[in-house]
């Protein structure tokens, strides 16, 4: 349905996106994650034409990018903007018309989902009467209000409080299961670990890691284990089957080669010194992006690896 | 067409601004009231009947003043009362507190005094609460000049009448010449003319294209142009503020086009006006033509500027040589009126950034050659598109820049690789 081949995109000295390639299926949602200034967005508006690739290539539907496509796709881009003086229901007149929806239809559609967002009894106010979060519920419905195959979502739950969240991930969820295609993508990926089918990770403009949620939680899961230890700290940092430890305050984070087994570095623990708590743990998303990240000799920027 | 989809919406925005409302509304009032106010002052001035009072020391004027003091009112009543006031000299000063008395009390309006040696030294005085009324204060002196003259002619045998036959000036008419005959008093009205359509071109180009420049810029900043990019082509988006924009600019013309048409009439009416300004449908044409014209052409510059800007004020550093271009054909146009055919003019009303105001100029005073006409309105087709494409061009890529402003080498490489 969507497909990257080799697209990089440089500005000035810095390369934005890397040789990124992906293939997006329709069904389920696609998480495109990683830190600010991974390349998220600037691979979304490649996506969406609005800026092009320096060197590879985007198909949609297995065509190249064409004009006439963008009426088939939906966008969310990260800033988002409407016309402030507008009234909300003509606005998505608007924005449904320039995606070839005809005016009375849009109406239609606008007024049926405005009601969905419990903004029924805004349609004819102003945009700038509307607060933050009632903007974004007006800039999400113009990206699916013409029905597209495709929905590019690029952040799309900053700003919302935990009960629009939920609205929006049901909607989301809703969208994928109607055989559209999802790709969203988020700094934030706590937000998306469950709602995703299949993710890529990107930093730095480069793939890191691509593959469903399950097999690459599968993969890096039962080797890390929080430990919250008083004791010889450089002897259990000795056992043979560490393979990093990272210290997050009193706590310190170890990750176990694959094969060793958690019980038999317990037992080691509890020679080196005094535990106090000892957890195995599933990896976060966060956790498997700093593990690929360092482990391929990467950086990790502060701000994947802060507010653990 | 989603182009049009953008100009309605734009268009749409535009004419029910406030300051669209205020400035349609304001305008043919500025210009209505520039014509309509001073004939209305003088046409009516409400007047009434004058009480007047005068001394005659001469005692041999008064009869033939009031002769030639015979104005008269709307309802043909006359307008001034006269009252002789006999006076020997010894008592003027006793005279002149008992009429000074009545003036104060209202039932005189003022009085005026006739010195012995009037004929001579050519003065007389007016006593009056006010001396504002200056259209009444001049029919008197004229009345008062005509009796003394008439006096002094007399004295030497002379008739007043074939006097003034006599000292007849000769008028010279102003008739131009033009295509379609002979236009009485053609060039004091078409200089006007001209001026008011060009000042009128020069202020909507400017006002209206950067309008376009502002709302390009608006949109930046508020974001929507993503949104709006992600559904149409950065051209569409470009040419469709321009057209709704355009259209709203043509509204206004269109409103106060027929503002005009009551406000001539009246003006043609009390023919105050008619006598400095003529121009038939051919000139509304041209105007019309020459306002699209070179509004598309600035316009254009003016969205290739809005999109590498982010704020007005970094706008107004780089519209400044477009401004002046524009400001330009303001400040030339005496040398053109002067010598309408000239190679100067000629060669200016072909260069695109002065072309519609000076051709437009140019077939106001001398109707140019018909190939002159049809070159310079070609030119700036031809400069219309290229300046479209290379705008489109810097707008693509302008319009997602936000942060530093690109300086002109950047632009030039946008615009060879896009």
């Amino acid at each position: 349905m969507l497909e990257l081949v080799n697209v990089t995109k440089r500005y000035d000295t810095v390369t934005a996106v890397d040789a990124l390639s992906l293939r997006i299926e329709p069904g389920g949602i696609y998480g495109l994650l990683g830190p600010n200034g991974a390349g998220k967005t600037t691979t979304i508006r490649m996506i969406m034409g609005v800026i092009e690739p320096d060197e590879g290539e985007v198909r949609i539907f297995g065509k190249p990018f064409s004009e006439r496509l963008k009426d088939s796709i939906g966008y969310l881009p990260e800033e988002r903007g409407l016309y402030r003086k507008m009234k909300v229901l003509d606005h998505l007149v608007f924005l449904g018309e320039i995606k070839d929806v005809p005016a009375a239809v849009a109406r239609e559609r606008g007024r049926k989902w405005l009601k969905r967002l419990d903004l029924a009894d805004w349609a004819d106010k102003t945009v700038e009467a509307l607060s933050k979060g009632m903007q974004q519920k007006v800039q999400f419905i113009s990206t699916v209000l013409h029905e597209p195959k495709l929905v590019l979502l690029d952040e799309p739950f900053t700003g919302l409080d935990p009960i629009n969240t939920q609205l929006f991930k049901d909607i989301i969820e809703e969208l994928q299961s109607n055989g559209r295609a999802v790709v969203l993508s988020t700094h934030v990926m706590e937000q998306v670990e469950k709602l995703c089918k299949r993710i890529c990770l990107i930093n730095k403009g480069k793939k890191i890691l691509e593959g469903s949620l399950a097999d690459i939680k599968m993969q890096f899961s039962r080797n890390v284990v929080t430990v919250r230890f008083s004791g010889d700290r450089e002897r259990l940092e000795r056992y043979p089957g560490v393979e990093r430890v990272r210290t997050f305050g009193q706590e310190l984070t170890v990750t176990l080669k694959a094969g060793t087994d958690t019980n038999d570095f317990l037992r080691h623990a509890v020679d080196s010194g005094r535990v106090e708590k000892f957890e195995i743990g599933e990896m976060s998303l966060r956790d498997i992006f700093i593990a690929k990240v360092t482990a391929d000799g990467g950086e990790v920027s502060d701000e994947a690896a802060k507010s653990r | 067409m989603k182009l049009l989809k953008v100009a309605k919406r734009e268009y749409l925005d535009r004419v029910r601004r406030k300051s669209f409302v205020i400035g349609t509304v304001l305008g043919p009032l500025l210009m209505g009231g520039m014509i309509v106010v001073p004939g209305l002052l003088f046409e009516h001035t409400p007047e009434s009947r004058v009480n007047i009072a005068v001394i005659d020391l001469t005692d041999s004027l008064y009869g033939s003043f009031t002769g030639a003091l015979d104005d008269t009112l709307s309802n043909g009543s006359k307008m001034f009362a006269l009252r002789n006031v006999r006076s020997t000299g010894a008592d003027l000063d006793a005279a002149k507190k008992v009429l000074s008395a009545e003036v104060a009390a209202g039932t005189l309006d003022s009085y005026i005094v006739l010195p012995r040696n009037i004929v001579e030294k050519g003065t007389a005085t007016y006593f009056g609460k006010k001396v504002s009324n200056i259209r009444t204060l001049e029919r008197i002196e004229n009345a008062l000049n005509k009796t003394v003259v008439v006096q002094r002619l007399s004295k030497q045998g002379l008739d007043y009448g074939s006097v003034t036959a006599m000292l007849k000036r000769v008028n010279i008419e102003t008739v131009q010449i033009g295509k379609g005959g002979e236009k009485a008093n053609g060039f004091e009205r078409m200089y006007i003319t001209s001026f008011i359509f060009i000042m009128l071109l020069y202020m909507t180009i400017l006002l209206w294209g950067v309008a376009v420049q502002r709302s390009i810029i608006e949109e930046k900043n508020s974001r929507v142009v993503e949104v709006l990019l992600s559904s149409l082509r950065p051209f569409d988006l470009m040419a469709g503020k321009i057209v709704g924009v355009g259209a709203a600019g043509l509204t206004q013309y269109a409103i106060w086009g027929i503002f005009s048409i009551g406000l001539t009439s009246y003006a043609m009416s009390t023919g105050q006006f008619a006598q400095y300004v003529s121009f038939g449908w051919s000139t509304i044409a041209f105007f019309i033509l020459f306002y699209l014209l070179g509004f598309l052409f600035y316009s254009t510059l003016f969205a290739g500027i809005g999109a590498v800007c982010n704020t007005d004020q970094e706008a107004q550093q780089l519209q400044t040589p477009v401004v002046m271009c524009l400001a330009f054909t303001i400040v030339i146009p005496m040398a053109v009126m002067q010598n309408p055919d000239g190679t100067f003019a000629t060669v200016c009303s072909m260069i695109p950034f002065f072309a519609p105001i000076l051709m437009f100029m140019r077939i106001n005073i001398l109707m140019p050659p018909v190939w002159q006409i049809v070159l310079s309105v070609a030119i700036l087709i031809v400069s219309i598109f290229v300046a479209g494409v290379v705008a489109a061009k810097i707008f693509r890529i302008g319009i997602l820049m936000y942060g530093k402003r690109p300086d002109v080498r950047e632009i030039l490489k946008w615009v060879r690789r896009a």
